[in-house]
This record gives structure tokens, C-alpha cells and sequence, in this order.
């Protein structure tokens, strides 16, 4: 136990070096200690006792632009890692990710609808897409869990596949869409590959609740899901309400996911790659795998930001661009190596 | 007293009954087999034994109780069960076999050293210890399948239900494994076990089910039921009258 609490202090102060480093980074070069300074000038009681040696323009970047985004990818890519846990868990299906049941669709939906008929223009980034690609996410896991029931019972295969018939659906409207209003593609366009740029502490405020609710559940329930994983019937007999489990992870992996996608778009991967690569790691156990899946997924993230802010400075490429780049060969050499759901 | 009893049980999956009208009782320390063709409703007989699913009419008790007064938690600590399919995940074998104790700790509680020393023990019994640190998905079918029965040891149950538990196994370990249920059977525990090759069913059972299109057709001692003129019937298969030269038990071939 102790050992444990050793280590997990230890994976924080990795993770939160990595903040400070990734937050120094970018076209204006801001030197470590100043970064430190400035995060520390802003801490209650502290804050006073530090004397600022740094311009005001740093300081303005630093707490209105960089931090919090890095917190934001932090939250985000341990959020989505998190619920791609519960939904392979739960599916027990390896290729689930927590877009498997519709929040992608239902969110690229949502914002689509937001930002071509809805929205004047001139307000998009005003906070409206956020609550719209969230509406639509919910929308979308509501109908596909309606549809997912069979004899009044949530059934993986019926509700993996109402997910896709769903995600099929919904992204031809969202094409559709398209087509019909070109004036605006570029920004759905953007949107939908997912990115972090621009965001603000208002997006980071949204999220957070729902990715630290879900994150609580999820480790209430780890040990459900790990008898879960020897299958329904097994479970039962192991004094496990499989309903109730199933019904639990869905509600609270999908407000995880599409709290992430409406601040974040639609990025892909980190909730498929991360948990999958965790289980190979360090097993299947579910407090240790959402724990491990939650720093890892948020560090992921975190790195794959910073470099799609600064790899092609000043252009800047969307995050879902690198994590794909990375996690297609990745999961291939995964692949390779051997599935961790199939002996 | 009867362990286990279902009384005129009639269960439908859709409109027709799988199991229609079923009278049977489970006594302590027995080994019970199931046989009967495919779609005969022995894998629902287990589901209702077990809880899973509740009958449509008729009722099923445990220790005299209606099974439906049972809380979930309580029935787990009453009946194990071994399903047909199994999932296997990169648990190592001790972490595979202590999901067995989760009837007996809390949700955010850890396996406590008493349960740590049950499944160490049927560890042992199931002679499984010495693969406690390896991974249940690297291990032959032979080994996963003693890992399974391992995990339902460490249940402490007083009540054993398997469906098919040697399907996939060579035969040292198809007869290993109904070694084992025949001694877990003598420390006084039911076992029910779903079997579809008759000769190990009449080799190590005490007493065998024959269910055809859902209902009972026989009941009794391997000698008794596993007649040529019953697996002409039920089976549609001539045999001739057989016996082990040894134990006298009948032997089924053609």
C-alpha cells in the first residue's frame, strides 16, 4: 500500500513537471523559472511572497493562454482514457473506445448544427459549441442505449452495433450538412479532427466535473467490472447486478466522453490506445488499469498537444492529427505483439 | 434434506418452453450429471439452478427457501457456477482464482488474508499453485479450465453447477477434472455438472438427469438410466449393452 502511494507520487510530480515543461514551450520562448514564478504568484498564500522577474505579456500568456490549455489536455486525455476503460471493460470488447456508443457522431452532430444554422456567426467560440456538441452527445448515447435493449436488458452486441448503425447515420447528416452550407466547412472541418487550440478555463470548468464524477464511479465500480470480465453469467453467480453495472458505465462513461469531445472535438485514439496498452502493462485489474489508464492517457495527451502547437510553429496542426500519427503504428506493434482480450 | 429443489419449473425464452414441468431434487455430497441431445434445456436448467433467469411458472428453493428471497450477494456465497464460455484477460492465476472471494469482501475493500489462504488452497487442490504468478492467457486449455474450477473452489459453496466443464479438454484432463468434482462432492458439497460424453458421466456420477425437449425422462444411478433401450430413444443411437470389467459402470459405444 505504501509502496503503492510512493509511486503514484511519484507518476504526479512527473506529470506535473511535464505541465511546467510543456507550459514554458512555444513560439514565445518562456524561461522554466518564470513559468514556476508565475504559477506559484497566483497560489493562495503563497503568491505574495514572490517577486515578479517577468514581463506582463509572459504573465498573460502563461495564465490565459498556456496553462489552461496544458490542464485541459490533462483532463481530457486522462477523461477519455478513463472512459475507454469503462467501455471495453464493460463491452468487453477490445476495439471499444468511449466514442463506440454515438457521443462522436452525436457531438459532431450537435456542433455542426450549431455552428451552421444555429450560431451567427461572429459568436462561434463564445461557449455556444460546447453545450451543443454536448446536447447531441447525449442525444445520440440516449437513442443508441434505447436501442441497445433487448428484452428490456443493455446486451453488448446490440448496443455495439445500434453505436455504429448510430455513428453511420449521424456522420451522413453531419456530411450532409456540409455540403449543403460550404461557407463554414472549415470550421466543422477543423473541429472534428479535435483540437485544444484556443480554449479557455471556462472549457476546462465544463469538462472537469463530469471527467472527476466519472472517474469516482469508475473506481467504484472496478471491481464489478473485473468479475464482469469473466462474463455475464459468471458474474452473476458472483453476486454482481450486471444490469446495474452495465447501466452505471454507460450513463457515466458517456457524460466522461462527451464532456471531452464538446471542448475538445472529436480527438481519436487516446481512448482506444491508452487503456489497451495499460492492460498489456499492468493487467486487467480495474482499480490499478483506471488509475494507470488515467496518467498515462492525460500525459498522452498532454505531449500531443505541445507538439501540435509547436512541431510546425507558428502553424498550428490538430491534436487528433498526432495522436492518430502515433497511435495507428503503435497499435499495430500492439497487435503484433499480441491481443490482451483474446488468449 | 434436499439442497437444491425445482418444483413443476417451466421456463420460455420466446413462445415455446425449453424446460417445461420440471420435477427434480439435489441432495448433499452428490454428483449429479445432465445429459440429454442438443436444445434438450440443460444449459437452462443450470440458469435457473443458478438464479440467472427466474422460472415462468413453478419455483425453485434452496436449503427449503424460495430461490427469489435470496439476495444477489447471498446467492453468491450459496451456488458457484462454471458457464459454458469463459473469457480469459490477463489476470494472473491468483488474481483469477481471488475473484472468487468477492462475495466475501467489500466493493472498495481488498481480498483479506483468510481469502488470500482459500485460494491458495484450492490453488493446491486443483493443482494449479505452481502457475500463481503466471497469466490465465498464457495458459493451455487444460490449465485455464482448472483455474475456472479453482476460482469456484475458492467460493465456498455449498452448491457446485457446471455447464460442459470437460468440452474442450483432452482426456487426462476431462478425467482429472471429474476427479476433482467427485471429491469436492464427498466433502459433502452438490455438484451438478452438464455432460455431453456419457461414458465420463457414467464413469464418475452418482446420479444422472436424461432431459429430452425439456422435460425429465430418467433419473438414476449411471446402471440404472444409461440403458441401450434409453439411448436408442432419447439419443437415436443403437449401442450394445456394455460394462466396465472393473467398476461395472455401463460403456456407451457403438
Amino acid at each position: 500500500m505504501r509502496r503503492s502511494l510512493r509511486r503514484f507520487g511519484g507518476i504526479l510530480l512527473l506529470v506535473l513537471a511535464a505541465a511546467v515543461v510543456a507550459t514554458a514551450l512555444g513560439s514565445a520562448n518562456i524561461r522554466l523559472g518564470d513559468v514556476l514564478g508565475i504559477m506559484a504568484s497566483r497560489l493562495p498564500g503563497v503568491g505574495a511572497l514572490v517577486k515578479p522577474t517577468w514581463s506582463t505579456a509572459h504573465e498573460m500568456i502563461v495564465l490565459r493562454v498556456r496553462l489552461p490549455r496544458v490542464f485541459l489536455a490533462l483532463v481530457v486525455g486522462g477523461g477519455l482514457s478513463v472512459a475507454g476503460v469503462l467501455f471495453q471493460g464493460s463491452l468487453r470488447n477490445p476495439l471499444a473506445d468511449p466514442y463506440i456508443i454515438g457521443v462522436s457522431s452525436g457531438a459532431s452532430l450537435g456542433a455542426a448544427v450549431g455552428l451552421l444554422v444555429i450560431i451567427p456567426r461572429g459568436l462561434v467560440g463564445l461557449g455556444f459549441l460546447p453545450l451543443f456538441a454536448f446536447a447531441g452527445a447525449i442525444l445520440a448515447t440516449l437513442a443508441v442505449a434505447r436501442l441497445g435493449q433487448r428484452r428490456g436488458r443493455l446486451e453488448p452486441t446490440s448496443l455495439l452495433l445500434a453505436g455504429v448503425a448510430m455513428g453511420a447515420f449521424l456522420t451522413a447528416v453531419v456530411s450532409l450538412l456540409m455540403v449543403l452550407r460550404i461557407e463554414n466547412l472549415q470550421d466543422v472541418y477543423l473541429w472534428l479532427m479535435g483540437s485544444l487550440s484556443g480554449r479557455t478555463w471556462d472549457h476546462l470548468l465544463m469538462a472537469l466535473p463530469y471527467v472527476g464524477a466519472g472517474l469516482l464511479v469508475a473506481l467504484w465500480l472496478a471491481k464489478d467490472l473485473n468479475v464482469y470480465l469473466l462474463g455475464e453469467e459468471a458474474a452473476h453467480s458472483l453476486g454482481i447486478d450486471v444490469q446495474k453495472v452495465q447501466r452505471l458505465v454507460l450513463i457515466s462513461g458517456s457524460l466522461m466522453a462527451a464532456a471531452c469531445v464538446s471542448v475538445s472535438g472529436v480527438i481519436g485514439f487516446v481512448g482506444l490506445m491508452v487503456p489497451h496498452a495499460l492492460r498489456l502493462l499492468v493487467g486487467a485489474e480495474h482499480r490499478r488499469l483506471i488509475l494507470h489508464s488515467l496518467w498515462a492517457g492525460a500525459l498522452f495527451l498532454l505531449v500531443a498537444d505541445t507538439l501540435a502547437r509547436t512541431a510546425f510553429s507558428p502553424l498550428e496542426i490538430p491534436v487528433g492529427i498526432i495522436t492518430a500519427f502515433v497511435g495507428g503504428p503503435f497499435f499495430i506493434y500492439l497487435l503484433k505483439r499480441g491481443s490482451s482480450f483474446h488468449g | 434434506m434436499d439442497k437444491m429443489r425445482l418444483a413443476d419449473v417451466t421456463y420460455a425464452y420466446t413462445d415455446v418452453p425449453v424446460v417445461r414441468g420440471l420435477n427434480l431434487s439435489l441432495k448433499p455430497g452428490l454428483f449429479y450429471g445432465v445429459v440429454g441431445p442438443n436444445g434438450a434445456g440443460k444449459s437452462t436448467l443450470l440458469k435457473l439452478l443458478d438464479g440467472y433467469i427466474r422460472p415462468q411458472r413453478g419455483t425453485v428453493y434452496l436449503n427449503g427457501k424460495d430461490l427469489r428471497t435470496y439476495a444477489l450477494a447471498e446467492l453468491a456465497r450459496e451456488i458457484a457456477l462454471i458457464p459454458q464460455t469463459s473469457f480469459y484477460f490477463p489476470f494472473t492465476v491468483e488474481e483469477m482464482v481471488l475473484l472468487g472471494r468477492t462475495p466475501f469482501y467489500s466493493r472498495l475493500g481488498a481480498p483479506s488474508e483468510e481469502d488470500r489462504r482459500i485460494a491458495r488452497a484450492s490453488m493446491e487442490v486443483t493443482g494449479i499453485a505452481h502457475l500463481a504468478s503466471r497469466l490465465v492467457s498464457d495458459l493451455s486449455g487444460g490449465e485455464r479450465q482448472r483455474v475456472t474450477i479453482a476460482r469456484a473452489f475458492a467460493q465456498e459453496t455449498k452448491v457446485l453447477l457446471l455447464d460442459e466443464p470437460t468440452t474442450h479438454l483432452d482426456l487426462e484432463h476431462q478425467i482429472n477434472t471429474c476427479r476433482l468434482l467427485k471429491e469436492k462432492s464427498g466433502e459433502g458439497v452438490t455438484v451438478l455438472a452438464v455432460l455431453h460424453d456419457l461414458n465420463l458421466a457414467a464413469s464418475f456420477c452418482h446420479r444422472i438427469f436424461v432431459l429430452e425437449a425439456g422435460e425429465l425422462v430418467a433419473e438414476g444411478t449411471p446402471g440404472d438410466v444409461l440403458t441401450p433401450e434409453l439411448i436408442a430413444r432419447v439419443f437415436k443411437v443403437s449401442v450394445p449393452s456394455l460394462q466396465h470389467p472393473v467398476t461395472g459402470r455401463p460403456i456407451i459405444a457403438p
